[in-house]
C-alpha cells in the first residue's frame, strides 16, 4: 500500500527530500545482508511504498511539494533530478512567491483558503497514481509561517476530503533557544489544530538530532543537511518493510495502519517519538560490532530515562516497584524522572533478528496500569539490514517524553499571551483569542493526560 | 400390543411430526401439525399418555386399544414405494408417521409378536440403512463411517469424539469464502472446546433435551444423545442445503449483498465475560480507537480489491466463453497462470459433485433413516421431568438429579430474596439508577426502535428494487450496454447512497439535540468551565 508525502515550508521540503533519498539508498544498498530473491521482495515492497513508476524506468517519489518561496522547492527539485537515481514529478510542485513572514495566522487563514483547490488537485492527481492508498505523511515544522499555518490547514483538508486515509503528521521541533520570536505561539496553534485532525504526531526535536550530530557523528559544523540526515535515517529504519507475521517471509502490507493501530488508538494521547540505536558515522561503521542484547539494554533505557541517544545515558533510573499504588507510582516518577510508556513498538533489522530477546520491553513496570504489555507492546523484525547497519534497532513510542518540552512551550506561550505579545499580528488576519484560548485548554488536557499516567 | 408411548411424545414424535410436514404430502387419516412447532415442557416429559397431544387424529392412537391389525390393514395404503413386504407377510413399512407404533414395537418390549415384526423390519432396511447413512456421512464435513453411527445406536462411548467433532463441524460457522480447511486455517480446537461450543450452539438454537447439556466435557461419552441431536438438526430445517451452500466452490467473484442471512445463522454467540474489577475507561477508549483504525485499515484493503478486480475484469475482456460475462474472475485468471492450482481447482469441483451426488443419494433414502431413528429414540431411557433447566447441574445418576436441582432453586429464590432489598436500597442511594432509569432506558430503545423501522419502511416504498440477499457475482460491462440479468451496480450505488443522506439527516438532527442540551447544561452552572474532548 502506498503512502503519499505532503512536504510543507522549507523545513519540510528539506527533510523530505532527505527521507527519499535514505530510502532510495537502502533498498539498492548491495549489502543487505540476505539473499537475493528477499533483497528483491523488499525493494519491490518499498518501491511501491514511496516511489511510482514512470516510462523511462525512474522512479517517481510519491510526493507533493508546497512553499510559498520558491527558493528551496527548486533546490530540491534539482537535487534529486541530478542525482539520476530518483526524481520527483514535475507537476507535483506548488510555490508561490510570497512567504509567510513565520505567521502561523497568514499560513491558515491566508495561503490557505487561497490556495487550496490547487493543493488539494496535486494531492488528488498523486492519489490516483496509487493502486491502494494507505495514508498520508505530512511533514512540516512547528515554528515557522509556512510549514505550521499552512500545513494545519492541509491535514484539516486532508481529514475533511479523505476521512478514511490515515494521516501522520512529521513535525519538528523548534529548538529551544530559537531564533523566532513568536515560534511557541506558532506550536501551540499547530499542536491544537492537529490533535483535532490528525492520526499521529511524530515529533522531532532539533535540540536531541542536534546532539546527535555532534556527540554521535562527531560533525564539526552542523548543517541542517547534517540533521536532516539523522532524522531521515531514523524515519527510514521504521518505514522500511519488515516481516509482516513472525517468521514469514511476506512483507507488511500496510506499516503506517499497523502502527496507528499498535500505537495511537486513544484520542488523547497521540504524540510518538523515534530513538534509534546504533548511529554513527560511516566510518565507526566498520570498526563496530554490535550485539542485540547490548543494542536492546541500551535502547531500554534510553526509553526509561528519556534520552536521545546512546551517549551519556542515565542508567540510575529505574522503573518503579510494582505493587505500589498508583499516587505513589506518580510522584516516584516526577522524582526520578522516569518516562512512563503507553505504547511501544520495536523494529529490528539485521543479520540473527530471531535470536534478539525482547523480555526487557515486556515488563509490564513500563507501562502504565491500564494497558497490558501484551497489548501495549509490539514488535517488527526483518532480516535484510539497513543502511549498512549490520544490526540496527529503532524504537517507536508513545510516552511521556514529550511532557517536559510541551509544558515549557505552552508555559512560555502563555506568559506571552498573557501579556498579549503580537497578538494584533494573529488577529489581524482572522486568528482570534478565542482560538487561542481553545488551544491552550486542549493542550493543557493533553499535558494533564500524560501526567497522570 | 399397547404399550406407554416411551418417548412417543418426545423428540421423535416431533421430529416426526417436522419430517411428515417437510417431505410427505398430507393424508387422509392423517392431519400434521401446522407449521414447525417446538415442543413444551409437558411433551418432553416423556411420560404416558403424552402421544394424544401430537397425535390426536391418528386412530391408531386410542388409547387400550389393540390397533395392530388395523394398522397393519392400512399399512400399504400408507406406505411409501420401493419396499417388498417382510418375510412374515405383514408389510413393515412404516412411514415416520407410524413412530408411536415403532415406539411400541420398541426391543425391551417383551412379546415375540412385537420382535418378529422388528425383525422383519430390520431385515428389509439391512442394505438400504448403511447405505443411507453412508450417504449422509458423504454429505455431510467431517462425516464419520456408519459404524459410527450404528455404534452410537448403542449409546458405545467410542463412537462419542467423532460425532462431537461432527456437530462442531455442523454447528460452527465457515469462513464466508468458504475456502475448505488450508494448511494455513487454524487447527480445529481441543475436543473439550469443540464440546462446550456444541452444548452451547445447540442451546441457543433450542435443543430441548438436557440429557446432552449434561454430558461430560470431555466428549467421552453419549454418542446416542448425539445422534439424537445431528437428527434434530437435519429434521429441523434444511441443514445439509446450507452446508452445502456454505463450502460450494466459487468460481466468480462475489459480493455479498446483504447481511441478514449471515446474521441469521449465526455460529454459538460467544460466552459473556464479566471483567474481574473495576475497568479503566482509558482501557474501553484505546480498545474503541483500535477497533476504528482497523475499520479503515479494512476499508482501504477494500478499496484495494475493487481497484485490483477493476483492472483483472477489464485486462480479460473477450476471454470468457460465457458471452454473458464477457471477462474472467479472478479464479478463472488463475487457471491461466497457475495449471496446478488449476488442477487443485478440478479435484475440489470433483469433490464437490461427489457431495451432491451423495446428497441426492441421500434423499431417495432418508426414510429408512428417520425410521431407524425412531428406534434409536425408542432405546433411550425416560427423561426425567425436572422443574426448572439449570445449568452446569452435576452429572449424577437421574434420581438425585432432582433433589439437587430442587435445592439449587431453593438457593436461587433464597439469595434473590436477599439480593433484591440490596439492590434497591443501593439504587435509591445511588440516585437516578433506580427503576426509572430503566423505563427510561426501555422507553428509549422503543423510541429508537421505531425510529428505525419508520426508516426502513420509507425506503422500501421509496425503492423500487426487491429486496436481494446472498453473494452476487460481479460483472464488468461496458458504460453503453444495458438489458441482460441481474442487478446494476449504479442503482444500488444510488440506493445506498439516498439511505446514507436519510441518514446523516438524522445523526445531524441528534447532534444538534445534544449540542443544545450540552449547552443549556454548561449555562446552567455558570463559573465552570467545560472542556470538550478533542474531536469533530
Amino acid at each position: 500500500m502506498s503512502i503519499v508525502t505532503v512536504q510543507l515550508g522549507q523545513c519540510g521540503n528539506q527533510i523530505g527530500f532527505e527521507v527519499f533519498d535514505a530510502l532510495y539508498t537502502d533498498s539498492h544498498c548491495p549489502q543487505g545482508l540476505c539473499s537475493k530473491r528477499e533483497n528483491e521482495a523488499y525493494q519491490a515492497s518499498c518501491k511501491e511504498r514511496f516511489f511510482s513508476e514512470e516510462e523511462n524506468g525512474v522512479p517517481v517519489a510519491r510526493a507533493v511539494l508546497v512553499d510559498m518561496e520558491p527558493k528551496v522547492t527548486n533546490q530540491t527539485l534539482s537535487k534529486a533530478a541530478q542525482s539520476g537515481r530518483w526524481k520527483y514529478g514535475q507537476h507535483s510542485c506548488f510555490c508561490q512567491k510570497q512567504g509567510s513572514g513565520n505567521n502561523w495566522a497568514y499560513g491558515y487563514s491566508v495561503h490557505g483558503p487561497r490556495h487550496e483547490e490547487s493543493i488539494m488537485n496535486l494531492i488528488q492527481k498523486e492519489v490516483e497514481k496509487c493502486d491502494s492508498l494507505s495514508g498520508f505523511f505530512i511533514i512540516m515544522s512547528m515554528a515557522g509561517g509556512t510549514g505550521s499555518g499552512l500545513g494545519a490547514f492541509v491535514t484539516q483538508n486532508l481529514q475533511d476530503q479523505y476521512s478514511n486515509s490515515l494521516k501522520m503528521n512529521q513535525i519538528i521541533w523548534p529548538y529551544g533557544t530559537g531564533e523566532v520570536i513568536v515560534q511557541n505561539y506558532n506550536s501551540i496553534l499547530t499542536l491544537s489544530h492537529l490533535y483535532r485532525s490528525s492520526d499521529a504526531l511524530l515529533v522531532h526535536e532539533n535540540d536531541a538530532l542536534h546532539k546527535i550530530c555532534a556527540k554521535l557523528m562527531n560533525i564539526k559544523q552542523i548543517s541542517f543537511s547534517d540533521i536532516n540526515q539523522v532524522l531521515a535515517h531514523q524515519l527510514g529504519s521504521v518505514f522500511q518493510p519488515t516481516y509482516s507475521v513472525e517468521g514469514s517471509c511476506h512483507y507488511r502490507r500496510n506499516p503506517l495502519g499497523d502502527l496507528m493501530e499498535n500505537l495511537v488508538p486513544h484520542p488523547e494521547f497521540k504524540m510518538l517519538g523515534i530513538r534509534n540505536i546504533p548511529q554513527m558515522s560511516e566510518n565507526s561503521l566498520a570498526y563496530s560490532t554490535f550485539t542485540w542484547a547490548g543494542l536492546l539494554k541500551h535502547l531500554r533505557q534510553m526509553l526509561i530515562s528519556n534520552s536521545k541517544m546512546e551517549e551519556g545515558i542515565d542508567w540510575q533510573v529505574r522503573p518503579p516497584l510494582s505493587g505500589l499504588p498508583t499516587l505513589g507510582k506518580a510522584s516516584l516518577n516526577r522524582g526520578l524522572h522516569f518516562n512512563m510508556s503507553i505504547a511501544n513498538l520495536v523494529i529490528l533489522r539485521g543479520k540473527d533478528v530471531h535470536s534478539a530477546d525482547l523480555g526487557g520491553f515486556k515488563d509490564s513496570a513500563l507501562y502504565t496500569s491500564w494497558l497490558e504489555p501484551i497489548n501495549a507492546f509490539n514488535v517488527w523484525k526483518t532480516q535484510r539490514a539497513f543502511s549498512k547497519y549490520e544490526k540496527s534497532a529503532a524504537l517507536v513510542s508513545n510516552s511521556q517524553f514529550l511532557l517536559k518540552p510541551l509544558d515549557t512551550i505552552v508555559g512560555k506561550a502563555w506568559n506571552m499571551f498573557a501579556s498579549k505579545a503580537y497578538i494584533h499580528q494573529y488577529t489581524k488576519f482572522g486568528i482570534e483569542e478565542e482560538d487561542f484560548l481553545d488551544s491552550f485548554t486542549l493542550l493543557e488536557q493533553v499535558v494533564a493526560s500524560y501526567c497522570n499516567l | 400390543m399397547e404399550g406407554p408411548e416411551r418417548g412417543a411424545g418426545g423428540l421423535g414424535g416431533w421430529v416426526k411430526n417436522v419430517v411428515f410436514i417437510l417431505k410427505a404430502p398430507g393424508h387422509s387419516t392423517w392431519r400434521p401439525q401446522s407449521g414447525l412447532r417446538r415442543p413444551d415442557r409437558a411433551e418432553l416429559k416423556g411420560a404416558e399418555g403424552n402421544a394424544s397431544t401430537l397425535d390426536r387424529t391418528d386412530c391408531t392412537q386410542r388409547p387400550g386399544h389393540r390397533s395392530l391389525g388395523r394398522r397393519w390393514r392400512r399399512a400399504p395404503a400408507r406406505s411409501v414405494t420401493g419396499r417388498r413386504p417382510s418375510r412374515d407377510g405383514t408389510c413393515a413399512v412404516i412411514g415416520r408417521r407410524e413412530f408411536p407404533a415403532a415406539a411400541a414395537r420398541d426391543p425391551r418390549e417383551a412379546g415375540c409378536m412385537g420382535r418378529r415384526r422388528l425383525r422383519g423390519h430390520r431385515g428389509d432396511a439391512v442394505g438400504a440403512l448403511p447405505e443411507a447413512i453412508a450417504a449422509l456421512s458423504q454429505t455431510l464435513p467431517a462425516g464419520p463411517s456408519p459404524e459410527i453411527f450404528r455404534r452410537a445406536k448403542f449409546d458405545r462411548p467410542e463412537a462419542a469424539p467423532a460425532l462431537w467433532q461432527l456437530l462442531f463441524r455442523v454447528l460452527s460457522p465457515l469462513p464466508a469464502d468458504g475456502a475448505p480447511a488450508s494448511p494455513a486455517s487454524p487447527a480445529s480446537p481441543a475436543l473439550e472446546a469443540q464440546v462446550h461450543l456444541v452444548k452451547s450452539a445447540l442451546r441457543s438454537q433450542g435443543y430441548p433435551r438436557r440429557a446432552l447439556a449434561q454430558l461430560p466435557e470431555d466428549g467421552s461419552q453419549g454418542s446416542r444423545e448425539l445422534l439424537l441431536a445431528l437428527a434434530w438438526l437435519l429434521a429441523r430445517g434444511p441443514l445439509l442445503e446450507q452446508l452445502l451452500a456454505q463450502t460450494r466452490v466459487r468460481l466468480g467473484d462475489e459480493i455479498p449483498l446483504c447481511e441478514c442471512e449471515a446474521l441469521a445463522s449465526a455460529g454459538p454467540l460467544p460466552p459473556r465475560q464479566e471483567a474481574d474489577g473495576p475497568v479503566d475507561i482509558r482501557h474501553l477508549q484505546w480498545l474503541m480507537g483500535k477497533l476504528r483504525f482497523q475499520w479503515r485499515n479494512l476499508i482501504t484493503s477494500q478499496q484495494e480489491q475493487c481497484a485490483l478486480l477493476g483492472k483483472i475484469h477489464s485486462y480479460t475482456r473477450g476471454c470468457h466463453s460465457d458471452r454473458s460475462l464477457g471477462h474472467l474472475s479472478v479464479a478463472e485468471t488463475e487457471l491461466f497462470r497457475d495449471p496446478e492450482g488449476g488442477r487443485q481447482l478440478l479435484q475440489r469441483l470433483e469433490g464437490e459433485n461427489a457431495q451432491l451426488e451423495a446428497a441426492l443419494v441421500w434423499r431417495r433414502q432418508e426414510l429408512v433413516f428417520w425410521k431407524w431413528m425412531d428406534t434409536v429414540l425408542g432405546a433411550c431411557p425416560l427423561e426425567a421431568s425436572q422443574p426448572t433447566f439449570l445449568p452446569r447441574t452435576p452429572t449424577v445418576g437421574a434420581s438425585e438429579l432432582e433433589l439437587v436441582a430442587q435445592e439449587l432453586q431453593a438457593l436461587h429464590e433464597e439469595l434473590r430474596g436477599v439480593a433484591e432489598p440490596r439492590r434497591v436500597a443501593w439504587e435509591a442511594r445511588a440516585g437516578g439508577w433506580g427503576p426509572e432509569w430503566t423505563a427510561v432506558q426501555r422507553a428509549s430503545q422503543e423510541a429508537v426502535g421505531r425510529e428505525l423501522a419508520a426508516l426502513q419502511r420509507a425506503w422500501e416504498q421509496g425503492e423500487a428494487l426487491a429486496q436481494t440477499h446472498g453473494p452476487r457475482r460481479l460483472v464488468k460491462r461496458d458504460a453503453g450496454a444495458s438489458g441482460g440479468p441481474g442487478l446494476r451496480a449504479a442503482e444500488l450505488i444510488g440506493v445506498l447512497r439516498s439511505r446514507e443522506t436519510c441518514l446523516e439527516a438524522v445523526l445531524g438532527r441528534l447532534q444538534t439535540r445534544c449540542w443544545q442540551e450540552l449547552t443549556r447544561l454548561a449555562g446552567a452552572r455558570p463559573g465552570l468551565l467545560w472542556i470538550l474532548p478533542p474531536g469533530r
